[in-house]
């Protein structure tokens, strides 16, 4: 290993510590930003009025399975609505 | 109001009672006869544009007669057309349990209130964005007259919220990627619920322009000569004013004759003078007629002609 490459594997390490931190900043953000959705989609399962909720229909099958990794995310191993039983 | 037939999309709006469907069927009769190919659609969940022309219209699109076509929305209706078309679009892309579930949530969303005003909605921009090039004009015979500015302030509304779902769901798919390290230059895999999304947000920003469009759209208000509907009136060309939408004209319905007289009809005659002044007043700038008491109520195609009649007049005769 001559000096070059060696101070590329220090600099390489160095960049994943730093990215790794980033990434999971960045993850955390990704999953409120997709929570908020999701509550924005499920409003009325809150009580609150869904202004679109006709404009949904057809985007609730695909949301099934990320609102199932949103209540395992959240603790409850069963979803918490009754009328939304995913799993 | 002649000007009025050659428009394309028209709604008619005013207190309950005051005779929007007499004079919504009269202006459709007119500009039918004018050559112009018309829909006459009421949305008002009392229908009685079949009593008006004397046969039944119903809730699926049918010549009256020539050049014009009658449809009575029925709410409950498309509500149930709207969630079986959407669950219809679904059935052959998942899997039999997702289905399930998500049945359940559509089931419930279809029952919520405010969801058939929804549905109405819908078909009434289905009408103006897709089915355009069947007529040269939509008359919208309207629910009494808050419900109908409603309507008209549903595209802004629902946009909005549509357009902060589709940004949510973008920002969020994003994130995902930028987490999974994915190469962002490079083109995403489609996601089906922002597709869906943008596709209806396209759709209202259609309809947003098309109602938006000052020389294609108005709204006439219909009153009587009494305090309340007047009172309603003005409030309803203030918000019309507000939205942006342009103000077709007044309908002054049911007006006594100047043939009618005695001590009791000289006294209402003046009352309807003070009336008659207070809205010329108040709404200084729209295009005014005079629809007159007539001898029987309106049905049938002969009293729809002495109204059609007044409504294309070129002047208001004063009362």
């Amino acid at each position: 290993m001559d000096a070059s490459e060696f101070w590329r594997n220090v600099s390489d390490v160095f960049e994943g510590m730093a990215l790794s931190g980033h990434r999971r900043q960045v993850r955390a953000a990704a999953i409120e930003i997709e929570d908020l959705f999701l509550l924005m989609c499920f409003m009325d399962l809150m009580g609150l009025p869904n202004p679109g909720a006709l404009y949904l229909l057809d985007v609730y099958p695909y949301l099934v399975e990320e609102f199932h990794l949103w209540h395992r995310r959240m603790g409850f191993d069963r979803s918490p609505l009754a009328t939304f039983s995913c799993c | 109001m002649r000007h009025l037939l050659d428009r394309r999309i028209l709604f008619f709006g005013g207190k309950g009672g005051v005779g929007k469907t007499t004079c919504a069927a009269a202006l459709s009769l007119a500009a039918s006869r004018a050559g112009r190919r018309v829909l006459l659609v009421s949305t008002d969940p009392a229908h009685s544009t079949s009593d008006v022309f004397e046969t039944r219209v119903g809730p699926i699109e049918r010549e009256i007669l020539p050049g014009l076509t009658g449809l009575e929305v029925d709410a409950a209706r498309e509500a149930r057309r709207y969630v079986d078309e959407a669950k219809r679009r679904m059935s052959g892309l998942f899997s039999p349990a997702v289905l399930e579930e998500a049945a359940r949530q559509i089931e419930l969303t279809a029952s919520m209130p405010g969801v058939a005003d929804l549905a109405v909605f819908d078909r009434m921009s289905d009408l103006i964005v897709s089915r355009a090039g069947a007529y040269d004009l939509v008359v919208f015979d309207t629910a009494p007259t808050g419900h109908a500015l409603q309507m008209l302030r549903m595209p802004d509304l629902l946009s909005s919220w549509v357009t902060a779902l589709a940004r949510r769901r973008r920002e969020g798919l994003e994130a995902r990627d930028l987490a999974a390290g994915a190469d962002l230059s490079a083109a995403r895999r489609a996601d089906p619920v922002l597709e869906i999304l943008e596709a209806r947000s396209a759709r209202l920003s259609a309809l947003r322009a098309e109602l938006s469009e000052g020389d294609h759209v108005a709204f006439v208000l219909v009153m009587i000569p009494e305090r309340l509907p007047i009172e309603e009136s003005v409030r309803a060309a203030h918000d019309l004013a507000e939205a942006g939408i342009t103000m077709g004209g007044v309908v002054v319905n049911r007006v006594l004759p100047e043939a009618a007289s005695g001590p009791y009809f000289e006294a209402r005659k003046a009352q309807e003078q003070v009336y008659l002044a207070e809205i010329e007043r108040r709404m200084p700038r729209a295009p005014r007629v005079i629809v007159p008491q007539l001898e029987s109520d309106v049905h049938g195609l002969s009293g729809l002609e002495r109204v059609s009649a007044c409504l294309v007049a070129e002047s208001a005769p004063r009362g």
